[in-house]
């Protein structure tokens, strides 16, 4: 399946190339027989008791990994947009049911990346495995610092935070996911936004 | 002077939902060969085709956003829309009105379908259009051009077979009432069966026309049906337009800018630095706020 551009999957593809500098040759072996799915709005990847079987890199669209707890609320733990990767790699990785569930936020175009895949990317290219390194520890790096602010921040520096990783996410999603993910309630974040507005517009 | 001929004649796509009042079908920059560098200032066109909403007790509509670089240009046909922003604007525009808004260096506003109009529900039938700024006038102050039905100037055409009401640019003389930062024309023709109107761009504007009623037949040759699309070639001048069925038209004509387009969202600059720039002043409370 082509986008557009004619790739199979063309932000993938320039991923690979620009960001984990994957030589030419390594980047056509890589991506020949990529698995890419599109999904509508609202499409459930990943359900709690599933095992999940994959890593989700996106090429278009947003992808959210929740969870929800026994009051039947949702906390938003991660957002994808365009060129992240999502998934539950505990289940991935240890073949263990998942306690999450992923979902798509907008109409969504998604590489399915399998162990295998990742398996066969470290040994075919160097680049790709250091890159892959680099990539897991950035996360544990960024989940500390997200565990860091939930326990301890104020709403503000969480929102700062946010708006600093995700610059786009808070026009395209609801409100109260962005709330869900700060740990906070729509109202304070209405209020920090409103905060914000006083002290920085003109 | 050369007949301006159809390019193509372009049919309603899959229509999307924008926000949950929105009923729309995309036409720029989705349709392949009508992105924003083609169809520029005309870079974004929504249309809601007539839908009838049912009753309901909350407004639908879309919540508070963003918009920097460019002018909203909301035209109703059936229904109505309320709206507010940011810098303290706001009102109802219904059937035959349009609202000519100037984001330019920022403002967050919203849509809803108005109050009473809800509660009744009923057709609904709008257009949204983005009309590009110039480089020198994307941080221009926010402003509003309200323009009603009844104040739209328009040409009386030959033998009563209808109307050209000249929103924006001239036809015949007659001067629209918004006024622009760039040299465009957008009329609302309004023709009786059998009736036609020649028109006329220059060769370089960019140029098309909606079906909102009824079908035409352009330059004698194509035929446009209700909710269809013709996009002009950027060569020759004058066109007709004759009416096989009672038909009000969109037409739009404007000079490209040709100016480089960066675009994200809600936000179209020329750089990608300026999209940057927008997202974080948005993100850190720049463009004001407004109660959701």
């Amino acid at each position: 399946m082509r986008d557009s551009t004619g790739f199979i999957a063309a932000t993938f593809t320039k991923y690979l190339t620009d960001k984990a500098l994957v030589s030419q040759q390594h980047v056509l072996e890589l991506t020949e027989d990529l698995v890419i799915k599109e999904f509508e709005k609202g499409a459930t990847v990943l359900s709690e008791g599933q095992i999940c079987h994959h890593v989700f890199f996106v090429e278009s669209g947003l992808l959210r990994l929740f969870s929800i707890d026994d009051d039947g609320k949702e906390h938003v733990l991660q957002f994808a947009p365009e060129n992240w990767f999502i998934s539950d790699r505990g289940s991935v990785f240890f073949n263990q049911p998942s306690h999450f569930f992923i979902d798509c936020v907008e109409d969504s175009r998604v590489v399915l990346l399998d162990q295998a895949f990742f398996e066969r990317a470290s040994n075919l290219s160097p680049e790709f495995r250091n890159y892959n390194e680099y990539l897991l520890q950035n996360h544990i790096r960024h989940l500390q610092n997200r565990i860091d602010l939930l326990i301890g921040a104020q709403a503000e520096k969480r929102y700062l935070d946010f708006v600093h990783l995700y610059p786009d996410v808070l026009m395209r999603v609801p409100q109260w996911m962005v709330a869900s993910y700060l740990g906070i309630t729509p109202e304070s974040l209405s209020r920090v936004r409103k905060e914000l507005a006083k002290r920085n517009s003109k | 002077m050369k007949t301006k001929d159809v390019e193509k004649v372009v049919a309603p796509q899959r229509p999307h939902y924008v926000g949950d009042g929105f009923r729309v079908h995309n036409f720029i920059p989705g349709i392949p060969g009508m992105d924003m560098q083609r169809m520029d200032p005309f870079i974004m066109l929504d249309y809601n085709s007539k839908f009838h909403f049912p009753p309901s007790a909350r407004p639908k509509g879309v919540g508070v956003h963003p918009h920097r670089g460019f002018e909203t240009v909301t035209i109703a046909y059936k229904g109505r829309i309320e709206h507010g922003d940011s810098s303290g604007g706001g009102g109802v525009i219904g059937e035959g009105d349009v609202q000519w808004m100037t984001a330019g260096a920022g403002i967050l506003h919203k849509e809803f379908h108005e109050t009473n109009f809800s509660k009744e529900g009923g057709e609904f039938q709008m257009v949204q259009l983005w009309v590009n700024l110039p480089a020198k006038d994307k941080m221009t102050m926010p402003k509003y051009q309200g323009l009603l039905k009844d104040s739209i100037p328009s040409h009386q055409l030959e033998n009563g077979m209808g109307s050209v009401e000249v929103i924006a640019g001239e036809y015949n003389g007659v001067k629209g009432g918004a006024s622009t930062f760039s040299p465009l024309h957008m009329y609302n023709l309004k023709l009786k069966a059998g009736g036609n109107a020649t028109l006329s761009f220059p060769a370089h504007y960019n140029s098309l026309l909606l079906v909102i009623e009824g079908r035409i037949k352009v330059n004698d040759q194509d035929v446009v049906s209700t909710d269809h699309l013709a996009l002009f070639k950027n060569e020759g001048e004058h066109f007709s337009v004759q009416a096989e069925e009672d038909a009000v038209v969109l037409v739009l004509g404007g000079e490209p800018l040709n100016e480089s387009i960066a675009a994200h969202g809600p936000f179209v600059m020329n750089t990608r630095q300026e999209i940057m720039q927008a997202m974080e002043d948005y993100n850190l409370g720049k463009f004001g706020y407004l109660e959701g």
